[in-house]
């Protein structure tokens, strides 16, 4: 695989170096958008029509959902502002959740992308949706993999909880099955003990570059433009979400008309490790419709 | 040197086995609160400072803790503005430090302006402005304000009050957090240009050297004493001092230490150690240590860095299971007889170059009566030693109101060295 060329590999996706599961040859491109501002990296890979893919709150790591979107698409999985290793600072540069919904149009644009696919997950499904909702001709298709973004107080979203609580704890909020290989996987700690504190500084740093616009409550008044969206949409929920209820499923599939809602049933909030093959299926479906 | 009394209000009637099961912060359950108790805490509190006052401290201290069982004090400012006034009605001029309303938690930053204000016009100018960011779970759990935010926001708000205090007219102010059209604050403070600002911190070079450059005082509020890590902050310190072109004048610099005094060492122990302990166990160390740090709120290279060093420095994170010869041994809290309590802090005080003390004497438990022979104790055996420290080398102290006591060293008005 092509190296990042950075410092910072350990090779699980918690440290923010996500290539280094991939079986594929993935490059780093660096984008200058902001005015000049802000150099964003996009990792790209696989080939095909263009799709975008919008990271959860821990940052970008790499997981064979990817790698199927990428055996028919090219995908363009770009690293939220601050959380590409050795460029921290860059999340001051974006102030508000508007400012970064402009920088992503920017970068859209700047990589030539005519109306791709999104796929957006947790708080990369909020980012995707509201771009969808503020720039109706951005997208082709749009995938919402159990966004952040709505709020019900009959179904509260415990992101503070999950965040400022100890980490042993996180896996409950995330899986319908925390002990499953792919569970741990996910939340494995680099294996060269040497690499551990940047990798636990690294993912604690990408999480609160996210929640700066996610916090406490990751309501941006996404509810009253969602009504904007008029391209193809999927919205898949894990109905064990013990992170954002599946109350949300038909939230969201209400306010998006034409849109589809799949409900996976023994899955929690990261659908590719609870029940890679349903989500495959139900992803897979939609996108070749 | 400057002795000043620092107190928090805690709940004096937590449970014992409290800190196996709960939170003291931001989750603390209400339910083991009987509202007498409460009153009778937060009354002693403020009866403990004016005992204090009238026993001989320089000054009185006080800090800010919103949904805490450890400090119940949401706003130091109406704390220190009821000692404020009674001690002015006795006669007595100590200073009055609020260290203090934190800047990267209000939503109302004007407001700090004008109750810092009024309460130097309350007292007469004897306000010590205290500027801390805030701890991440009062400013990011309490308060709700993204992480990644706090440290900014703290700088806009500083650089906006003080521009309240000192602006001769209205001004607009579009800051990126806070946006008003004509700030003209009622009353502003006697003290001119203004109080005298005192920035507490955990000694983060970064800190230490925005403190240095702007020429505040440095308070280390830490509980971990002086052995654990006061070495490294305070060479830290003075040798950045010595590169931002700071001269040596120990009122720089202001420390915070528990400190119990009792007749004996024996009965000292006796006397103090199960409420010393219940402080550790079902107060601080209930902190969940996840709380101190909501992520974003630390630099990832300082993360790094504490990881590599094998955690958090000093005794907070293992304070909870911390024994009794833990505490002591490590000075985390000095305690017994007077002499002994007067050598090792005259030992560290002189070795760091500690121009203001700031001596904790009521923790956890303990209750009002044995609080005021601590401070009596104290103020009568201790004092004494320790106020003519810094007097043979004449230094200014610039970091003190002008309308409480004077140094002792009396070289008020004219630059030392």
């Amino acid at each position: 695989m092509a190296a990042r060329g950075r410092a910072g590999g350990g090779g699980d996706g918690r440290d923010g170096s996500a290539m280094s599961l991939t079986p594929m040859d993935v490059r780093d491109e660096a984008v200058q958008v902001w005015d000049g501002r802000l150099r964003l990296h996009v990792k790209v890979t696989g080939d095909g029509p263009p799709l975008l893919y919008f990271h959860p709150l821990s940052g970008l790591a790499w997981n064979p959902l990817l790698s199927q979107l990428a055996a028919r698409h090219t995908v363009y999985a770009p690293e939220h502002p601050g959380t590409s290793p050795g460029d921290p600072h860059a999340i001051s540069e974006v102030q508000t959740f508007w400012e970064l919904l402009l920088v992503y149009e920017e970068l859209i644009r700047a990589l030539g992308l005519d109306r791709p696919v999104a796929v957006g997950q947790s708080f990369g499904g909020m980012v995707a949706a509201d771009l969808a909702a503020s720039f109706p001709q951005l997208f082709g298709k749009l995938v919402l993999m159990s966004p952040l973004g709505l709020w019900r107080d009959d179904a509260a979203i415990p992101l503070m909880a999950m965040v400022a609580g100890p980490p042993e704890d996180m896996p409950k909020y995330l899986f319908a099955h925390p002990d499953s290989e792919a569970a741990r996987a996910v939340m494995a700690l680099p294996g060269d003990p040497g690499l551990i504190p940047k990798a636990i500084a690294q993912g604690a740093w990408n999480v609160g570059c996210t929640t700066k616009f996610a916090w406490p409550i990751a309501d941006h008044g996404l509810g009253r433009r969602l009504h904007r969206i008029g391209v193809p949409t999927l919205i898949v929920w894990g109905r064990e979400d013990a992170l954002i209820p599946v109350a949300y499923a038909e939230e969201f599939g209400s306010r998006i008309a034409g849109s589809q809602v799949e409900v996976i049933d023994d899955c929690g909030h990261v659908h590719q490790a609870d029940q890679p093959e349903r989500t495959w299926t139900a992803i897979s479906k939609f996108l070749d419709s | 040197m400057k002795v000043s009394l620092f107190e928090q209000v805690p709940y004096r009637y937590i449970p014992d086995d409290y800190g196996d099961h709960n939170s003291s912060v931001v989750t603390a359950p209400y339910q083991v609160v009987d509202p007498d108790r409460m009153h009778e805490s937060i009354f002693s509190a403020y009866a403990e400072l004016l005992h204090g006052v009238r026993s001989g401290f320089d000054g009185i201290v006080v800090t800010e803790h919103s949904q805490s069982s450890y400090d119940v004090s949401p706003n130091p400012t109406l704390l220190a503005s009821a000692v404020a006034c009674a001690a002015q009605a006795e006669g007595l001029d100590p200073a009055i430090a609020v260290l203090g309303r934190s800047l990267g938690k209000t939503r109302e930053p004007l407001k700090i302006a004008e109750e810092y204000a009024l309460l130097d016009c309350i007292s007469g100018g004897r306000l010590i402005a205290g500027f801390p960011v805030g701890l991440s779970y009062d400013a990011n759990l309490n308060a709700s304000l993204p992480a990644i935010e706090t440290r900014d926001r703290a700088r806009e708000h500083r650089e906006l009050i003080l521009k309240a205090w000192t602006s001769p007219s209205p001004f607009p102010w579009n800051g990126r957090f806070e946006k008003y059209g004509a700030v003209n604050i009622w009353p502003r403070p006697i003290q001119q240009p203004h109080p005298p600002v005192w920035v507490p911190g955990t000694g983060s070079p970064g800190t230490l050297r925005d403190i240095l450059r702007n020429d505040y005082a440095f308070v280390y509020l830490s509980w971990d004493g002086p052995k654990l890590v006061g070495r490294h902050v305070f060479d830290r310190y003075w040798t950045l001092a010595e590169e931002t072109g700071r001269d040596r004048n120990p009122y720089r610099l202001a420390f915070l230490q528990v400190v119990a005094v009792a007749e004996t060492d024996e009965r000292a122990e006796k006397e103090y150690a199960s409420h010393l302990m219940s402080l550790y166990h079902s107060g601080l160390g209930a902190i969940p240590g996840t709380a101190m740090a909501v992520p974003g709120y630390a630099e990832p290279a300082a993360i790094e860095a504490m990881l590599r060093a094998g955690g958090p420095d000093g005794m907070l994170a293992r304070m909870r299971t911390a024994t009794y010869k833990d505490i002591v041994d490590s000075q985390v809290a000095i305690v017994g007889s007077p002499a002994t309590v007067a050598d090792q802090l005259e030992a560290f005080v002189r070795e760091f170059r500690i121009g203001n003390l700031l001596v904790m004497m009521q923790n956890g438990s303990m209750p009002r009566a044995l609080t005021e022979k601590n401070i009596s104790l104290f103020t009568a055996e201790v004092l004494p030693r320790l106020r003519p420290i810094w007097d043979d080398e004449g230094w200014e102290h610039r970091w003190w109101p002008r309308a409480a006591a004077p140094a002792a060293a009396g070289t008020a008005g004219t630059e030392a060295r």
